[in-house]
C-alpha cells in the first residue's frame, strides 16, 4: 500500500523558527544570526559593534557555543543582557534551542538581538532560527577562497563583515577576489572591511545596522 | 551535513505517517533530495540504517530521487540545468544574474507500508 507523505524533513525546525519570528515581530525585535568559521572575530565584533550604537539602541546576544561560558561573560560584562547556549557538541544553533532560551530574554526591552552561531563555515547556513538577516564574518586571515569553497554561506548571508583587515598585509589574501567571488554567489551581499582590533570600519558597519532595526 | 539528524527526522515523520493511515509496517520510504542540500546519500543510508532497528521501519529501505540544480538565467532568458551542485554562472551564457528552481528539495514523497 503507496502511502503519499509529501512532507519536508526540516518542517519541524521551520515551524519552530516561524513561532521564533512571530514572537519577534511581535515584540519589534530585529535578528541577526552571526556566522563564521571559529576564531574568525564574532564576539569581537559584537563587542565593537555594542559600543559602536551605544545606548541608542537596545542590544542583547544569545551565545552558542558546543562548550563554555567565556563569550556570554565578555559580552556580559559590557551590560547587554546575554545568554549562553552550550549546544554540547552539535556544531550548528537550531529554532528550538533558540526558542527554548527566549523567555529568558525581555524581548519587548531589546531592538537588536545577535545570535551568534557556533563557529562553523557549513552547518550554521543550512538552518532557520527564525531570524531576519544571517550575516557572516571571514577573517582575511582565512584566506580568499573561502566563497567558492563554502558557497552557501554565502548565498544565505544579507552581509558580509571582513574582518582583521589590519593584517591583510602580512596575508596573501586578495579582498577583490573575495567581493568578485562573493558577488557572483551573492550579488545583493552588503560587504563591510573592518578591523575590531584598529576600529577601522565600524562605524559604517554601525550605521548600516541603525538603518534595518525596527524602531 | 547532518544526515543522522536527517535520517531520525525521515524515520519519525515516516512512523508517525504509517500509524496515521492505520498500518503497522513500512517497506520502504521514497526522498526527493536536491543535488545542492548538502546531503550524502550514502552517509544518509547508513544513518537510516543504524536508527531504523527496533521500530516498524526495521525492514524498510530508502530510496532517493536525486534533483539536479536548474534555473532560469535573466541575461540570456533561458531555463537551465546542471550537473553541478553550486553555479556561479549560467551554464548557457555564463551570465551571473539567475534565479535557482530546484536542487535544494529534502522532502519525504512517499512510502511503501503494510
Amino acid at each position: 500500500m503507496k502511502v503519499k507523505v509529501v512532507t519536508r524533513i526540516l518542517e519541524v525546525n521551520e515551524r519552530i523558527a516561524a513561532e521564533n519570528r512571530r514572537l519577534f515581530d511581535e515584540a519589534g525585535v530585529y535578528v541577526i544570526n552571526l556566522m563564521s568559521a571559529p576564531g574568525a572575530g564574532k564576539t569581537s565584533l559584537l563587542e565593537k559593534t555594542i559600543k559602536e550604537l551605544g545606548g541608542k539602541i537596545k542590544t542583547a546576544v544569545i551565545e552558542g557555543d558546543i562548550a563554555g561560558t567565556s563569550d556570554a561573560e565578555r559580552i556580559g560584562s559590557l551590560g547587554v543582557p546575554v545568554i549562553q547556549i552550550n549546544t554540547g557538541g552539535a556544531c550548528h544553533l537550531d529554532a528550538n534551542m533558540i526558542n527554548e532560551v527566549l523567555e529568558s530574554l525581555p524581548l519587548k526591552e531589546i531592538d537588536l538581538l545577535f545570535v551568534e552561531n557556533v563557529g562553523n563555515l557549513v552547518c550554521p547556513a543550512e538552518l532557520n532560527i527564525g531570524e531576519d538577516m544571517k550575516a557572516m564574518l571571514l577573517s582575511i586571515t582565512e584566506g580568499d577562497d573561502k566563497p567558492l569553497k563554502y558557497p552557501l554561506m554565502f548565498q544565505e548571508s544579507s552581509a558580509l563583515i571582513l574582518n582583521k583587515m589590519d593584517l591583510l598585509p602580512y596575508t596573501n589574501a586578495n579582498t577583490e577576489k573575495i567581493r568578485k567571488d562573493a558577488a557572483s554567489l551573492n550579488p545583493s551581499l552588503q560587504i563591510f572591511e573592518v578591523s575590531c582590533k584598529t576600529g577601522q570600519g565600524l562605524s559604517e558597519w554601525a550605521e548600516w545596522l541603525k538603518t534595518k532595526v525596527k524602531n | 551535513m547532518h544526515e543522522a539528524s536527517i535520517a531520525q527526522s525521515v524515520l519519525d515523520i515516516a512512523v508517525d505517517n504509517c500509524r496515521k493511515a492505520g498500518y503497522t509496517r513500512i517497506e520502504s520510504i521514497r526522498l526527493k533530495i536536491g543535488r545542492a542540500s548538502g546531503i550524502m546519500p550514502d552517509a544518509l543510508f547508513f544513518a537510516f540504517n543504524a536508527l531504523k532497528t527496533d521500530t516498524i521501519a526495521a525492514e524498510a529501505s530508502v530510496l532517493i530521487d536525486e534533483i539536479p540544480v536548474s534555473g532560469f538565467c535573466n541575461i540570456c532568458g533561458k531555463d537551465f540545468v546542471t550537473e553541478e551542485k553550486f553555479i556561479l554562472h549560467c551554464p548557457e551564457c555564463s551570465g551571473t544574474s539567475f534565479n535557482i528552481k530546484t536542487g535544494r528539495e529534502l522532502e519525504i514523497i512517499d512510502m511503501e507500508v503494510f
